[in-house]
């Protein structure tokens, strides 16, 4: 199979979905001739036009308020956030008007919007361009959380959170947008809410998002020359959660680490853990531990920025010690 | 030492900015904080500050020019006429470039690979178009570049002599490395190399050291030197186990307090099961409980073993205090050989001890005979151990205060009275003082 980069996929699903149905369109900072600083949409503003491709200034709640009332009539705007750190600047539009809408309109009115923005830490871009925010948005109901962890993902996805009648954040990694994988050619979607087992283990069941997906499976392999056999799952989706599927890792190997890029305190991976410890506790022969980013502002000095993140070692040492038996946190 | 005024790098997709204008001439007075010049990015007009005090110098940059991020753009020197040895404050355009080339570089101003793509991180140098000797202009192409996305030309930046070229064409050099300098004077050697031939490591080079480490350690000394389970108290008499190895406990009608009456250290997990199911039941003990018991106890008041067995393992080389333990419970029987079994942190080593001398215990047949079996509990909760004769003669050591307490129990015909107190005072006199040992 064609390898492509993960640009290309988001590139490819975008292009795709804007041919299939013309009430897409993609409004953002820097998105039609710049093709965003990362160059993924390098090419669209040629095929579509700048009535399709919209630059806007620098005015993150008001596009993203023109990309809800443009979806409450009728359209399927692609709302393009430059960094995922500005978020925060959108959070009314996005967590009280698009969330919402349809819940309070008694189901009258639908925002099928995607917000497609990124995350991550090691781009040496300092504490208000590194963060990880998938949290925030995930702890509101009515958004959908999407994280792809692969340009096979990043594709699928894009394609799944187009076509879907409520609103979307799907966050990509910004490390990754030169890595490649193999995508085909032919059209396919991957449907929310299903996780993707990378590799079947037996010994401790590592549960990584994004980026952190390539972690947990190069631990594994560190682990695998130490005879100790971890399984790596990939959830795709934070909301909706495939929980079956994590349930059922975490019953057949006793053992767990949930690994996300986001702040550890109050993250993904305490949803996560805390959801496995109240449905596989009978099952579970060590604490189940959460991996997170260092609770501190991202440094911007590369030697302390690196330490923040989760490595292959780290992660490693845990789930060695939590297969050793070793009491961790002990009181 | 005069300090060097760079292109700030002002935005996120940043590679050059415009000079608006200068607010400061040359020769000028310069204090920190004063704004030297107005740059104009992509975004937006910025005023720069001065980094440094002192006078404004070798401005190489006029108000109109668009010079590229790092570039040195002037000179903030001690005196007013400083034409700033260029050599004293090497310009560290990238911030992490390897000015420590060696001693044969030639002096002069670095160039880097630029960063000319958000996503870039190396650039494949595509062709040169300066040979090493040549001289170049600011302006003049010095060389092409390949990223992901287009080739593109990059401007030599300084005057002067193409003093080194420091990469081949072909290729692919770090964002940030130094691939080339020009020199003011025309060099007598000037160099050219391949990236291979650097002796510095640059961090593209750094990094397949980062490759897992740990995993070098072998499997087996992974699970032998692992932290040993800490014994960790149970609070109120309450058992640690993991969820799951209490509901297995529980559907399988096992009792985990008996392994923590065996001396077995918490918490407990699914593996330890296996060692219940084997423990000796109490209720149909393989000897009889009707042949008579001996159980003697010895208490030390203060505890020699630990500094012994650290003194050994720095300055003896004898880095294994079980088998110090097991030489001196061995010796302790006072018989030329002796196959002692140690039980500690859940684990039995068996140890053959043939002399007093400390090198004269070695590891045995795990599936050996031993005269004696000692437990080490020092570091459990228990204070007190009566579980009747086994099949060997059973010394437990436990902690007690700062010192220690000792049990020898056995079937009557294991020992007779005589030997059995021999034994534990032996054994005891050797944990409050080691050097016994040697007498």
């Amino acid at each position: 199979m064609r390898e492509i980069t993960l640009s290309q996929a988001v590139n490819e699903a975008l292009a795709e979905e804007m041919r299939r149905d013309p009430t897409t369109f993609i409004i953002g900072e820097d998105v039609a001739e710049a093709g965003t600083p990362f160059k993924v949409l390098s090419g669209l503003v040629e095929e579509f036009g700048t009535s399709r491709v919209i630059d806007t200034p620098i005015s993150e709640p008001g596009f993203v308020g023109i990309g809800v009332g443009a979806a409450l009539t009728g359209a399927r705007p692609i709302v393009d956030l430059m960094f995922g750190d500005f978020i925060y600047l959108v959070m009314d539009q996005l967590c009280n008007q698009a969330a919402k809408q349809h819940y309070m309109s008694g189901g009258k009115l639908s925002v099928p919007m995607v917000l497609r923005t990124n995350l991550g830490a090691t781009r040496r871009s300092g504490a208000q361009h590194s963060q990880s925010l998938q949290a925030l948005v995930a702890h509101i109901p009515g958004i959908k959380v999407a994280l792809p962890s692969s340009a096979y993902e990043a594709k699928g996805l894009m394609k799944t959170a187009i076509r879907d009648n409520n609103p979307v954040v799907i966050i990509e990694d910004k490390l990754m947008y030169q890595d490649k994988a193999p995508v085909p050619e032919e059209e396919y979607l991957i449907p929310f809410g299903e996780a993707n087992i990378k590799r079947e283990g037996s010994d401790i069941t590592l549960i990584g998002t994004s980026s952190m997906v390539q972690v947990a499976e190069a631990a594994a392999k560190i682990l695998e020359a130490e005879g100790i056999s971890a399984e790596v799952i990939d959830p795709r989706t934070i909301v909706p959660l495939d929980e079956d599927t994590l349930l059922k890792s975490v019953r057949k190997t006793s053992r767990a680490i949930v690994i996300d890029e986001g702040h550890q305190n109050y993250g993904i991976t305490g949803e996560i853990a805390s959801r496995l410890n109240e449905k596989a506790f009978y099952y579970l022969d060590a604490p189940v531990l959460r991996m997170g980013a260092m609770d501190v502002p991202v440094p911007f000095s590369p030697v302390l920025e690196d330490l923040t993140v989760p490595t292959p070692e780290r992660v490693a040492e845990n789930a060695r010690r939590l297969c050793a038996g070793e009491m961790i946190h002990a009181a | 030492m005069p300090l060097d005024v760079i292109m700030p790098a002002l935005g996120m997709a940043q590679d050059s900015g415009v000079i608006l204008a200068w607010h400061k001439s040359p020769g000028d007075p310069v204090a920190e904080g004063d704004a030297l010049f107005e740059v104009e990015t992509d975004k937006a007009a910025m005023e720069v500050e001065a980094q440094g005090s002192g006078f404004l110098t070798d401005v190489m940059a006029k108000a109109g020019d668009e010079v590229p991020v790092g570039q040195v753009l002037a000179r903030i020197s001690d005196t007013p006429e400083d034409t700033g040895t260029k050599t004293e404050a090497s310009p560290d355009a990238s911030g992490e470039a390897d000015t420590q080339a060696d001693q044969a570089m030639p002096e002069g101003e670095p160039v880097i690979m630029p960063a000319l793509g958000m996503a870039q991180d190396a650039g494949q140098i595509v062709a040169w178009r300066k040979s090493p000797g040549d001289a170049v202009t600011a302006s003049d192409v010095l060389f092409e570049v390949e990223t992901d996305k287009s080739i593109m030309e990059v401007e030599a930046g300084h005057d002067g002599f193409v003093a080194a070229l420091l990469a081949e064409a072909g290729e692919e050099a770090p964002v940030g490395d130094v691939i080339a300098i020009i020199s003011s004077e025309k060099p007598e050697a000037p160099i050219q190399r391949s990236l291979k031939d650097r002796g510095t490591a640059t961090p593209a080079e750094a990094a397949p050291a980062r490759e897992p480490a740990p995993a070098k350690e072998s499997p087996s000394k992974t699970s032998e030197s692992r932290p040993t389970k800490q014994a960790v108290p149970a609070m109120g008499g309450r058992i640690l186990a993991s969820p799951k190895a209490r509901r297995l406990a529980l559907e399988r009608g096992l009792d985990l307090t008996r392994l923590a009456d065996h001396g077995y250290p918490q918490p407990y997990h699914v593996k330890d099961l296996e060692v219940l199911e084997r423990l000796p039941t109490e209720a149909a003990p393989q000897l009889s409980t009707a042949a008579p018991a001996r159980y003697l106890s010895a208490h030390v008041e203060t505890n020699g073993f630990d500094d012994f067995a650290a003194w050994a393992a720095s300055e003896a080389g004898l880095p294994d205090a079980g088998s110090l333990l097991a030489a001196f419970a061995g010796s302790s029987l006072e018989r030329a050989h002796v196959t002692v079994a140690l039980e500690a942190f859940g684990k039995t080593r068996m140890f053959a001890v043939h002399g007093r001398w400390l090198s004269d215990v070695a590891e045995a047949d795990p599936e050996a005979r031993p005269d004696l079996r000692l437990r080490d509990l020092r570091f459990g909760r228990l204070i007190e151990v009566q579980a009747g004769p086994e099949d060997t003669p059973v010394l437990s050591v436990m902690a007690s205060g700062a010192g220690l307490k000792l049990t020898l129990e056995c079937a009557a015909e294991q020992l007779d009275a005589s030997a059995a107190i021999t034994l534990l005072s032996n054994f005891a006199g050797r944990m409050e003082q080691p050097l016994r040992h040697l007498l």
